[in-house]
């Protein structure tokens, strides 16, 4: 599904990634956990194309294409979904204006019909409850004056709308309260599927015990230093990352 | 540059264009209307960027153009097909004027309740202009510049609307100004009267509209009176040809605890500029003035507003948006009077631009002259640019970037197009905003500009 290989990203000539690999078969989760400021973001930002960045070596593919060379909307297209750490407000844009425009975008690039209004209106409405997103914010600006757990809701709402095929989770579990949790987990849980891969980004391993991921990684350095099974999250957990960076230099 | 003479004579030779009969020749107040006009455009000084109402905007544009004035024959259109200037849904009394004449045919006023005059101010101007000379020396501002003077001078028609004490009128009353001729550029110079007395309320939609490749003037003057209690909510869409000039100049007064709320919708024109005048004259009156503006290459859209507070506890807002792309130009010039006597004013004025493209210019300018010390008085102004992490978010989710921009640029302008209550003009707006700002090529030119 998504193979990266010695991957080099900076910023203002400033190195972040610093040949950085990850191999994500189809069907599996992924847990990427690292200190602040390690490049998590970095990675989640550039598998999703945001301007900013340079890419001075490496390769990134997905499902066989070279990634990297895909403008942000054709990566959506294809089936790459961004759940962002900071979700940005996007004033006077409806939200339910904003869902529809992004579905419909993506079915179009596919070759799907687009969804009229009320099949798109009992759609979203739907996933709305079971995520638990309050109906009175998809009639407000998109995340504007939103909580914290509101905006990440309405980040796994999106997220459910588009069913993408690989999906990056960036610190959707942040700030959440335990119930929020359990619904972003339910909300990772529902999509899991066979050709479907995931990458949550997280710093606590509560979120793990709802999603149980196939690996757990540790970015450092701007590298990937340590991969493991669940195990390696519950010993991080504990013992921090201090020993991890020690090995690694 | 245009000199001093070139100027004068610009005005002395439109002045010299007879446009047919003028309606009330020989009407004591009406003829001394008119040469008061001509003396003062003899009078005035000419139009130079040293003057503070123009600044910004160089008439040189609109003085090296020769017009021709709209003659009074309407014949040629007497089966023009108004369906496509009708906006679908609209339902409202509908006065409509070809090149700046009254068209009855194509007009919907039969059904006015009792108590509203609504029609021609040329034919009113004919038949009773008694009953408008008092109205018109109650208006300030007939002939204090030069090109309400040419106005003035030429008065000829325009429409005249009049809802008597405690009348409300249900549907919304709309004048459409439609410039079709594509030959010539004609000078087109409405004058229109609106008088709400006590009590009175009405929703005015004005839209000025017409042929793509018009290039003609219009000089337009409005005056609006409400008495006491009065409410009036207006709109007015300016939205003709990328080519044309135009120039409408309105002047507000309010009586006590009337309420006056405009939205300026300034889409058109190559030349586009308003200048409105308010004067809440007695205590309690509250006036709201709305705006939204898009300038794109070769366009200039200016506002000037100019608010003056006379009397105790009265209430101004007035805020404006502006999207700019290309290389259109746009000022904004709100201006606030509080005089010495006009204790708990309360005044707020907010001017807010986004700039699409680099080569965008905006000048813009808030300013405060309060003589009374016990006052609320607010103004802001931004000029900035669409944050590129919006940009990346919507791009994130599959919407293509041209999209984006567009969603994110009527984002921009919700909080003003959201409150059009007539729903076919809002989804006019929203949709002309689209078509306006859709046509911008993808670039990445979206990082710096000028004020
Ligand atoms: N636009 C930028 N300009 C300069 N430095 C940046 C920029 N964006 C990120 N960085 C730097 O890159 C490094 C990695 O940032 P990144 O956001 O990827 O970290 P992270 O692992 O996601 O951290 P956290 O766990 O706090 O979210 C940090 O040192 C950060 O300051
Ligand atoms: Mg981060």
């Amino acid at each position: 599904m998504l193979s990266i290989t010695n991957l080099k990203v900076s910023i203002d000539e400033k190195a972040i990634l610093n040949g950085l690999n990850l191999e994500i078969g189809a069907g599996e989760v992924h847990a990427v956990m690292g200190p602040n400021g390690s490049g998590k973001s970095t990675l989640a930002h550039v598998l999703a194309g945001r301007d900013g960045y340079r890419v001075t070596d490496g390769e990134v593919r997905y499902e066989g294409r070279d990634l990297l060379a895909l403008e942000t909307e054709a990566r959506a297209h294809a089936g790459i979904f961004l759940g962002m750490q900071y979700p940005v407000e996007l004033p006077g844009v409806n939200n339910m204006t904003f869902m529809r425009e992004s579905l419909n975008s993506v079915r179009r690039a596919r070759g799907e019909p687009e969804l009229d209004a009320p099949a798109f209106l009992r759609r979203v409405r739907e996933q709305a409850q079971l995520i638990g997103l309050d109906p009175a914010l998809l009639k407000r600006s998109v995340n504007e004056g939103f909580s914290g757990g509101e905006k990440k809701r309405n980040e796994i709402l999106q997220m459910a709308m588009l069913e993408p095929k690989l999906a990056i989770l960036d610190e959707t579990d942040s700030g959440l309260d335990i119930d929020a949790l359990r619904v972003i987990a339910g909300g990772v849980n529902a999509l899991r599927a066979a050709d479907r891969s995931i990458i949550v980004i997280t710093h606590y391993q509560r979120l793990l015990d709802y999603i149980a991921p196939d690996r757990v990684h540790v970015l450092a350095g701007g590298k990937i230093v340590r991969s493991g099974d669940r195990q390696l999250a519950l010993e991080l957990e504990q013992r921090g990352y201090g020993w991890i960076e020690e090995d690694a230099a | 540059m245009i000199s001093e003479a070139q100027q004068s004579d610009w005005f002395l030779h439109h002045l010299s264009q007879s446009a047919g009969i003028m309606p009330g020749r020989g009407v004591a107040w009406l003829d001394a209307l008119r040469s008061d006009a001509r003396a003062a455009i003899a009078r005035l000084t000419v139009l130079n960027r040293k003057q503070e109402a123009w600044r910004y905007t160089s008439v040189e544009p609109l003085l090296q153009q020769r017009f021709i004035t709209a003659g009074t024959d309407i014949g040629a259109f007497r089966n023009l097909d108004i369906r496509p200037w009708i906006l679908p849904g609209m339902d409202a009394f509908r006065l409509v004027f070809v090149n700046g004449r009254y068209l009855p045919r194509l007009s919907a006023v039969d059904d006015l309740p009792e108590g509203v005059t609504v029609g021609s101010l040329r034919t009113a101007l004919s038949t009773d202009p008694g009953r408008l000379a008092t109205w018109f020396e109650q208006q300030q501002g007939r002939s204090d510049n030069l090109f309400t003077a040419l106005n003035s001078a030429l008065i000829n028609d325009g429409a005249l609307i009049h809802i008597g004490r405690h009348v409300v009128l249900r549907k919304p009353l709309e004048i459409v100004y439609l410039s079709l001729d594509q030959e010539r550029s004609l000078l087109v110079q409405p004058r229109n009267l609106v008088i709400l007395e006590a009590g009175a309320e009405a929703t005015l939609v004005e839209r000025f509209v017409g042929s793509e490749k018009t290039t003609g003037f219009n000089n337009h003057v409005t005056g609006i009176q409400l008495s006491g209690g009065a409410s009036l909510d207006h709109y007015r869409l300016q939205d003709e040809s990328d080519r044309t000039f135009h120039l409408s100049s309105i002047s507000l007064s309010q009586l006590e605890l009337s309420r006056y709320r405009c939205t300026h919708l300034s889409f058109g024109g190559a030349w586009a500029r308003t200048d409105c005048e308010t004067l809440l004259k007695q205590p309690g009156a509250k006036c709201e003035l709305n705006g939204l503006y898009t300038v794109g290459d070769g366009q200039l859209n200016d506002f000037h507003l100019r608010v003056r507070h006379m009397t105790p506890g009265c209430t101004s807002r007035e805020r404006f948006k502006g999207i700019l792309h290309g290389k259109g130009r746009a000022v904004f010039d709100g201006h606030i009077i509080v005089d010495k006597d006009a204790q708990q004013s309360d005044a707020q004025l907010r001017n807010d631009n986004l700039m699409l493209t680099r080569g965008a210019e905006v000048d813009t300018k808030p300013q405060l002259e309060i003589y009374a010390d016990n006052v609320k008085c607010s103004h802001g102004t931004t000029v900035g640019e669409i944050d590129p992490a919006q940009i990346f978010y919507l791009r994130s989710r599959g919407i293509a970037r041209t999209k984006a921009l567009s969603m994110l640029s009527l984002g921009f302008a919700a909080d003003i197009s959201n409150e059009i209550k007539p729903e076919p003009l809002r989804g006019y707006v929203e949709r002309r905003l689209l078509q306006k700002l859709g046509g911008e090529p993808d670039g990445d030119n979206l990082s710096e500009h000028h004020v």
